[in-house]
């Protein structure tokens, strides 16, 4: 599509592709450490975060678009989330839940952590908390949508290939 | 036109009788698999269905406990020990607590251990809600996952109102339980006993609980499919379980009935009356069985503790910095996966020298070559799921 | 029963370690040790520890199996015995200790409380040891958890590969002489971030928060 890429999209174009992006993220089933029971509890019956559209749950990376990172990165397991992140098809996001995938947590000093997610995927948005409550990843998630509703369509598109800083 | 009945005779023989030559292939499942219970992988070499061999590959979530054991003060150990069986939070920190007050020489009062039998008891029902969610799920069954997640909601709430958190609560001190809060420079020492109402709560809580298992069984029990997918699946013998070092709900569906909590006495649980799990044959059938019946039963604990709640303090007297006297121990408690020991080597000081954590996910993974072999692909996921154990708690 | 708890474990005797609330094990290492041709090494707090010659270490694990009835595998792992004190807080007596690794083994009984540590000496440069493999089966794992941590060969293991760790990773973490880098780096993250938390008496003087920080640095 090189009309995107030289002239952008009209605004109502650009606001519909965002509202039915938001609406309709399709997480990526996966959590590696504590985080991810209150992951299992937020998409229970009382937190549900189904309502805003997370459902289905693939998976697969490649059906996925969005990939929340919940629990412990460790060197070992780091080409494998790459590999994984690698897997998505764009437009992609991240959330990184927890203070391990945000900086390596309570466990700064041990030999076999990576110091925070960041330092292999670019990460949109960081949900602070040991482990967070689900109410809070879904303040996350309801972020993660406000930033999707401002994104601007060519530059989306044209920043496919950025890498972590 | 269509063939002749003779030729779709021959057609039909032909394919019977030519023999195919499989040769084997290299599955790789995981480290990403919805259904490993966190990051396990497995590389099995398979023969069309059927699994020749497995090797499991661990080391995904390894963390390095032992080490960072090694430069924190007890205090601190407290707060980072609870991740490592993260569903079930509280029980973790109990073996560590009660290891560091046995060399110290001092002994929690008697309310403060009724208050951790509770909340580790709450823990076991919590962890066993999980299972009872996520293995019908792994076997096809989705709906026992919303009503198993519905009840253990309200024990969190139950956790949350007294300790603040959900499931890493940190609410263990070296002799006894938190006992105020607040204390600071210039803020008044505010109690931190129960809440009101706690009581009361918990015992609605605990009926609700023990009729969330009636409802389980009624979903899931009953179902000729769970019950064809786990009966005589994944059978573990006695002798091999004692070779391995099985504990826990895998080690008591195998017909032994050995609970922890009855011979130890790292909590008062010898003043209350319950009964020990125990299964027949030791197949995926039995575990299951047998952590149902311990959510009842640790409902029943629940009620009698809250019936005989002793009145008193929350922690007896300990200095401010904590050093530990020199000595060696070994503690083992009855957690939720199995059975969690922790060996303390103190040189004095308030840093351990030394902490060999024990976890139960550990020994009980390491009979997996064992139990994978030549089974179907579908049976390792009923068996991984019944095993029930949790990355953390293997690679620590 | 329902004195126990309250009852105080120090009792008449202050000088000497707290009465083993874990129970009285002494007739048990005692018996132990004579089945297996071992020392009683300890049987404080609760826990007996029996030590076995290093020669002697397979066979011992095995009539302790036999003869003492401990056929619960329960684990098995090593401690770094070093004079070096960069890595937490050190032995208690740096100039008197023995350098060595010392390998412990615990098996117990799934018929009563019974649990008995076996441990070995061995020399630091020259780490290795019978492998209990053969013995029990669950020794296979806990040998390579082990054997990765600390270096210690173990004759006769199946597959001594790497368990925890990546295959590029070098060294013997476990080890009182490996570092934790990040520590050097930065010895504690609350010391070099706190602020000092405004009070109503006096917005100036240093917090609660900032003293208990102190007391957190190790190393």
């Amino acid at each position: 599509m090189g009309v995107i890429e030289k002239f952008g999209a009209p605004k109502p174009l650009s606001w519909l592709l965002n509202w039915s992006r938001k609406y309709s993220l399709w997480m990526f089933q996966f959590g590696l450490a504590c985080c991810a029971i209150e992951m299992m509890a937020a998409s229970g019956p009382r937190y549900d975060f189904m309502r805003f559209g997370i459902i289905p749950l693939p998976a697969s990376p490649r059906q996925a678009d969005l990939m929340i990172i919940a629990g412990t990165v460790t060197d070992k397991m780091a080409p494998a989330i790459k590999r994984l992140y690698d897997q998505m098809p764009e437009p992609k996001y991240v959330i990184s839940m927890g203070s391990c995938s945000n900086c390596g947590g309570p466990y700064w000093d041990s030999y076999s952590v990576t110091k925070g997610v960041d330092q292999i995927l670019p990460v949109d948005v960081y949900v602070p908390g040991c482990p967070p409550r689900p109410e809070a990843l879904m303040d996350g998630i309801v972020m993660l949508q406000q930033q999707i509703a401002k994104e601007d369509v060519r530059e989306k598109w044209n920043e496919r290939d950025r890498q972590p800083v | 036109m269509t063939t002749p009945p003779e030729i779709m005779m021959h057609l039909s023989e032909a394919a019977v009788s030519v023999e195919l030559e499989t040769a084997e292939m290299t599955l790789n499942i995981g480290p990403q698999h919805p259904s490993t219970h966190g990051v396990l992988r497995l590389v099995a070499k398979v023969d069309g269905e059927r699994v020749s061999e497995v090797e499991p590959v661990i080391g995904y979530m390894h963390r390095g406990y032992e080490k960072l054991t090694e430069v924190r003060t007890y205090p601190q150990i407290t707060a980072l020990v609870n991740r490592i069986d993260w569903v079930s939070g509280f029980a973790n920190e109990i073996p560590f607590m009660v290891a560091a007050e046995r060399l110290m020489g001092i002994e929690a009062p008697p309310r403060a251990q009724y208050i951790r039998l509770i909340l580790t008891e709450m823990a076991r029902i919590s962890s066993h809600l999980i299972f009872a969610s996520s293995y019908p799920l792994e076997i096809g069954a989705a709906t026992p996952l919303m009503h198993a997640l519905r009840e253990r909601e309200r024990i969190l709430d139950l956790l949350e109102s007294v300790t603040g958190g959900r499931f890493h609560p940190n609410f263990n001190r070296i002799g006894g339980v938190k006992p105020a809060a607040g204390a600071g420079a210039s803020t008044k020492k505010v109690s931190q006993d129960l809440p009101a109402g706690f009581l009361d709560e918990t015992r609605v809580a605990m009926e609700r609980v023990v009729s969330v298992c009636d409802d389980l069984d009624g979903l899931v029990s009953g179902n000729e499919i769970f019950q064809a997918r786990t009966k005589g699946v994944g059978v573990i013998p006695v002798e091999i379980a004692k070779s391995y070092g099985v504990s826990g709900p895998n080690m008591r569906a195998s017909g032994v009935p050995f609970d922890v909590r009855k011979v130890d006495d790292y909590l008062p649980y010898d003043q209350f009356d319950f009964d020990v799990a125990v299964g027949e044959n030791g197949d995926c059938w039995d575990r299951y069985q047998v952590r149902l019946e311990e959510i009842r039963q640790a409902a029943r604990i629940i009620s009698q503790a809250i019936d005989s709640m002793p009145s008193g303090e929350l922690q007896a007297k300990v200095p401010r910095i904590i050093k530990v006297p020199k000595g060696q121990v070994y503690v083992r408690a009855e957690n939720p996966k199995g059975e969690m020991g922790y060996f303390v080597v103190s040189e004095g000081g308030r840093i351990p020298y030394r902490v060999k954590i024990r976890t139960a996910s550990f020994s009980n993974l390491t009979i997996l070559q064992w139990i994978l072999k030549g089974i179907l692909i579908p049976d390792i996921i009923a068996i991984l799921g019944s095993l029930d154990f949790v990355l953390g708690d293997v690679d620590r | 029963m329902t004195d126990s708890p309250s009852e105080t474990p120090q009792a008449a005797e202050a000088e000497a370690p707290s009465e083993p609330t874990g129970g009285d094990v002494t007739e048990l290492a005692a018996a132990v040790a004579a089945a297996v041709g071992g020392t009683v090494a300890q049987t404080e707090f609760g826990t007996a520890k029996v030590a076995v010659d290093r020669d002697n270490w397979a066979a011992a694990i095995a009539s302790a199996r036999d003869e003492a009835g401990l056929d619960f595998f329960n684990w098995l792992s090593a401690v770094d015995w070093t004079k070096d004190t960069t890595l937490g807080e050190g032995v208690a007596e740096p100039d008197t200790v023995e350098e060595r690794f010392e390998v412990l083994c615990m098996l117990s009984t799934l018929t009563d409380g019974r649990k008995v540590t076996f441990s070995v000496d061995l020399p630091k440069d020259d780490a290795s040891l019978g492998s209990l493999s053969s013995i029990f089966g669950g020794a296979e794992w806990h040998e390579r958890e082990t054997a990765e941590m600390f270096g210690i060969d173990f004759v006769g293991h199946p597959n001594l590969a790497k368990l925890y760790l990546p295959s590029e990773f070098e060294g013997h973490p476990l080890l009182k002489s490996f570092p934790l880098l990040s520590r050097e780096v930065k010895p504690w993250p609350g010391k070099v971030d706190v602020e000092n938390m405004p009070s109503t008496e006096n917005p100036e003087a240093p917090s609660a928060e900032a003293a208990e920080s102190d007391e957190g640095e190790t190393g």
